[in-house]
């Protein structure tokens, strides 16, 4: 050989090793990963053995973990300390990696694992002031003896069991992306809460609403933009006395319009697609004891969002849904209560146009005079790169979120504006679900959920002595009416938050007469409620038919709930659907055409995977929606905020001769009947294009399915086109992306007995037959039967093995 | 053969009590240094020798609770059966390692001609 060839050979030798060591882009080190001893072959079913004992120093005594056959951990333990610390150990053990990234999501910190590309998310995170929420909720925990004391627990418990791991043992991503995970802290515990008050409570359409006005003004906006919108059925029943002496917030003599101008585009609110929950009395109950159900919607991932655990100490024995990184319980009942939550959708964010005095941002103007700002340094750490250095101005209502001619990460956020969110203020949220997990009566209930802040949530609650109640339940800024709809005048004190309100006068009802309570993100109150909390909640569909059917008969039944939470029925498509056939002329379809217009016609209104109807109606109406709107809602290159579908709704079903109709390009006048023909036939060209002719491909399951993503939407670690039934605005509020994380059922009563079920399993390793497990279930609409255990020594069938956690050395 | 056993029980070993995957480089590369007698005896000790091992490691992986997480590499990766995994592993086990023993009876060579 000679001497070229040789180097040529080192050289190729020293390139391979590097292709295989490093990560490339989105290609992982595939040497690591490939490795047999060490990469991704070790991350294999072992996992789901039976964890052995463990010596644990931190330990003051032995806890004692009960496995069941859904690999559920009902933990045992001898004082609290010990039980959240065992609760940290065993959720690091399932979920670690998930947990991990989520608080690196939550704190702004991803391009520190992905590099560059995620250098607007984090900024944007650091901007909108996660960190420093997170950090001022984290000093209101401390101040609290015992939630210090469960948060320092619990983080032992992460680090205990990560520290005896080996490279081998790391979670599938941290080899995918090639990173180790760092010693958990307890400001994660409190970014992860921070990180679903924003998923929560982060919307906001001020922006667009402030440039929606200027284009249409007062009138109109008070037409197309109710603050009650047609068909609600509010969570507080129609016509309840309110008798305190409500606070009153001065309203400024004159309106302020906002200058900020800027692109937009029209954003539906998530929250849009729903949780519900409610609780029968058990004077409408078979066995008359209470019932109470919940299934919060949120977006769907693997690793799941929740994780199933029973808790059990001296004060405490609870079962339900954990936040991974999270101690307690979030979703339960002990063996006096149950509780669940869905989102209130109130308005708790507002944005305040700032006029700086340069653009340094030092100063701003307010009450007359100049003020000075506080200037947070943001560090971000970029994988491969530099780090990023961002200076984020704090005004007193809170960091303005980006200058004035900066593009803003979201498209709903304003640029030059600074934003006041109720989850910046120091909370102890956590505080409310130490409180539940123990809690013995409605009184204790109360006294537990007035720590919680942000994001408002409806709190329904039922309890063994037979009383329910729900609270739309948070800390509400005392505003006047329609205050924050809009952008604010930052500088003028008139529009700052004029307190709060107090939580006693919150929107709340007990044992009401007609003997349920129910949520489904709806509006809480009619319009007698004194105080003003937001004006965009869910529409009334699914409220209206929980109520519908909780009113409609007694002697429920646990079976009952579980149809109820499965219903697929679409009020709204029962209201709407046959004014639409109505006005359209069957002598303009074709052959095709007609068939579908029978399959509509036969269609019971109800969202089973196997119709075609459900894809044909869904697509029909976002032609239509987009046809009267698109034309009126645009200026240039900004969207105006759409009205709402139930006001659209409302519209065709009460204004036959709108001039919205009208379409505004062209040079004829149009009727609803002209846009009905034409969006019916746009719905068919497309649907053939997306899915052939007409025929089983249209089946709602094929036609729409639903994805249950990678939490970092790696391929292959996902469950794709799940075949599901329901949409939504029914109470099985399922779409591509949505759905039910957690359905839940509890029974009252001496023996409570509970149902559940969620979209996933209770590992966090995808080569775990307990990572996905319960997916074609939870399609299914199928329940387990939740397996509340008295003691660790109880003796059933479901148990499958023990884990002793021994303290000492 | 013989030297393709003594590389597979060293990179065996090493492989069990540490995490590093480039010991099947690392040891063909010595290997060719200090044994080959030529660059074909390296490739080939190289390739044998780590691709057996890993062969077999990923088989028995396989074999004990390792399908769901081949299968799910395997969509990930866009192939479409998990048992192609254990190939991967093999193939990329025994190209390294030979390039690599190769390499090293060429640094050898290098280095006696000087």
């Amino acid at each position: 050989m000679n001497r070229l060839k040789l180097l040529l050979l080192a050289a190729v030798t020293l390139a391979l090793f590097y292709a295989l060591h490093f990560k490339h882009g989105d290609l992982p080190p595939l040497g690591k990963l490939f490795n047999p001893f060490a990469g991704f072959w070790q991350n294999n079913a072992a996992s789901d053995e039976i964890l052995t004992d463990q010596q644990l120093p931190e330990l003051q005594e032995t806890v004692e973990i009960v496995w069941d056959d859904r690999r559920v951990p009902h933990v045992f333990a001898k004082n609290a300390r010990d039980l959240y610390f065992a609760q940290g150990y065993l959720t690091a053990r399932d979920r670690l990696w998930q947990m991990e990234f989520q608080t690196h999501a939550a704190a702004g910190r991803l391009a520190e694992i992905v590099g560059a590309r995620a250098l607007e998310h984090d900024r944007y995170r650091r901007r909108i002031g996660m960190v420093y929420a997170a950090e001022n909720a984290l000093k209101a925990m401390q101040v609290e003896e015992e939630s210090r004391l469960v948060v320092e627990a619990y983080t032992e418990g992460v680090n205990a069991w990560m520290r005896g791991l080996h490279a081998k043992d790391l979670p599938l991503e941290y080899k995918i992306l090639d990173y180790e995970p760092e010693p958990w802290t307890p400001i994660k515990c409190a970014l992860l809460l921070k990180q679903m008050a924003w998923t929560l409570s982060g919307y906001s359409a001020d922006r667009s609403m402030s440039l929606t006005r200027s284009a249409l003004g007062e009138e109109l906006m008070q037409r197309l933009y109710p603050q009650y919108p047609p068909g609600q059925d509010p969570i507080i029943p129609t016509a309840t006395p309110w008798s305190f002496q409500p606070s009153v917030a001065r309203k400024p003599g004159q309106e302020f319009h906002s200058t900020l101008s800027g692109a937009t585009i029209n954003m539906e609110r998530a929250s849009n697609e729903g949780s519900n929950n409610w609780a029968v009395a058990g004077s409408k109950t078979a066995n008359g004891y209470p019932l109470l159900c919940n299934d919060p919607h949120l977006a769907l991932t693997l690793p799941s969002i929740w994780y199933e655990m029973q808790l059990v100490a001296p004060e405490v024995n609870v079962y339900g849904v954990t936040l991974p990184g999270t101690p307690g319980v979030i979703i339960g009942f002990n063996q006096q209560i149950a509780w669940g939550v869905t989102n209130a959708g109130s308005d708790v964010l507002d944005w305040f146009e700032i006029k700086f005095k340069d653009e340094n941002q030092a100063e701003y103007f307010y009450d007359g005079a100049w003020r000075s700002t506080q200037q947070r340094i943001e560090e971000i750490k970029v994988r491969d790169g530099a780090t990023a250095r961002d200076t984020v101005t704090y005004t007193h209502h809170g960091p303005v979120a980006y200058r004035k001619h900066e593009k803003p990460f979201n498209d709903d956020t304003p640029s030059g504006a600074a934003m006041r969110w109720v989850a910046h203020e120091a909370s102890r949220e956590m505080q409310t679900f130490l409180g539940l997990n123990r809690a013995r009566n409605y009184e204790e209930f109360v006294a537990a959920i007035s720590f919680f802040d942000c994001p408002a949530q409806n709190f329904v609650f039922a309890d063994t002595a037979g009383d329910i109640a729900i609270w739309h339940n948070g800390k509400f800024p005392l505003r006047w009416h329609e205050q924050g709809r809009y952008i604010n005048d930052g500088r003028d004190p008139a529009y700052d938050w004029q307190g709060w309100i107090p939580r006693a006068q919150v929107p709340h009802v007990k044992n009401p007469e007609r003997g349920f309570v129910s949520s489904a993100n709806q509006n809480a109150t009619d319009l007698n409620y004194p105080y003003y909390l937001g004006w965009d909640y869910a529409a009334f569909e699914r409220g209206a038919r929980i109520n519908e059917y909780l009113a409609a008969k007694s002697g429920f039944t646990p079976q009952d709930m579980m149809n109820l939470q499965n219903d697929v029925v679409s009020l709204f498509a029962q209201k709407t659907l046959p004014r639409l056939l109505e006005l359209l002329p069957p002598q303009h379809l074709n052959a095709e055409q007609t068939k579908l217009y029978n399959a509509l016609k036969a269609w019971n209104y109800e969202y089973w995977s196997n119709l075609t109807a459900p894809m044909i109606f869904n697509t029909w109406w976002r032609e239509l929606f987009e046809l009267i709107w698109s034309d009126d809602m645009k200026i240039g290159e900004n969207e105006l905020k759409y009205p709402r579908r139930d006001v659209t709704m409302n519209l065709i079903l009460s204004e036959p001769q709108s001039p919205f109709y009208d379409l505004k390009n062209t040079a004829a006048k149009e009727a609803l009947s002209d846009l009905t023909l034409q969006s019916f036939q746009s719905m068919h060209r497309k649907l053939t294009e997306a899915h052939g002719a007409f025929g089983s491909s249209w089946n709602w399951e094929k036609a729409r399915s639903t994805d249950i993503a990678h939490l970092a939407r790696m391929p292959g670690l996902g469950r794709m086109r799940l075949p599901t039934a329901g949409n939504s605005d029914n109470v099985n509020a399922i779409t591509r992306t949505h759905g039910p994380s957690w359905r839940m059922i509890v029974s009252l009563g001496p023996e409570i007995k509970a149902w559940g079920i969620y979209p996933g399993g209770q590992s966090g390793n995808p080569g775990s037959r307990f990572f996905d497990n319960a997916v074609d279930d939870w399609v299914a609409g199928k329940y387990y039967e939740l397996f509340y255990l008295k003691m660790a020594s109880d003796i059933d069938a479901r148990i499958v093995g023990k884990t002793l956690l021994r303290g000492g050395r | 053969m013989i030297a393709s056993a003594i590389c597979f029980v060293l990179m065996l070993a090493l492989q069990l009590v540490t995490p590093f995957w480039w010991w099947i480089m690392a040891v063909p590369l010595v290997y060719g240094m200090w044994k080959s007698r030529s660059a074909w005896e390296g490739v080939r000790t190289g390739m044998f020798s780590a691709g057996a091992l890993w062969l077999v490691m990923s088989l028995y992986q396989w074999l004990f609770g390792g399908q769901q997480i081949a299968e799910r590499m395997s969509a990930m990766l866009g192939a479409s059966q998990g048992w192609l995994m254990i190939f991967i592993t093999t193939l990329l086990a025994a190209l390294s390692a030979g390039v690599a023993g190769s390499s090293g009876y060429g640094l050898m060579e290098v280095w006696k001609s000087k």
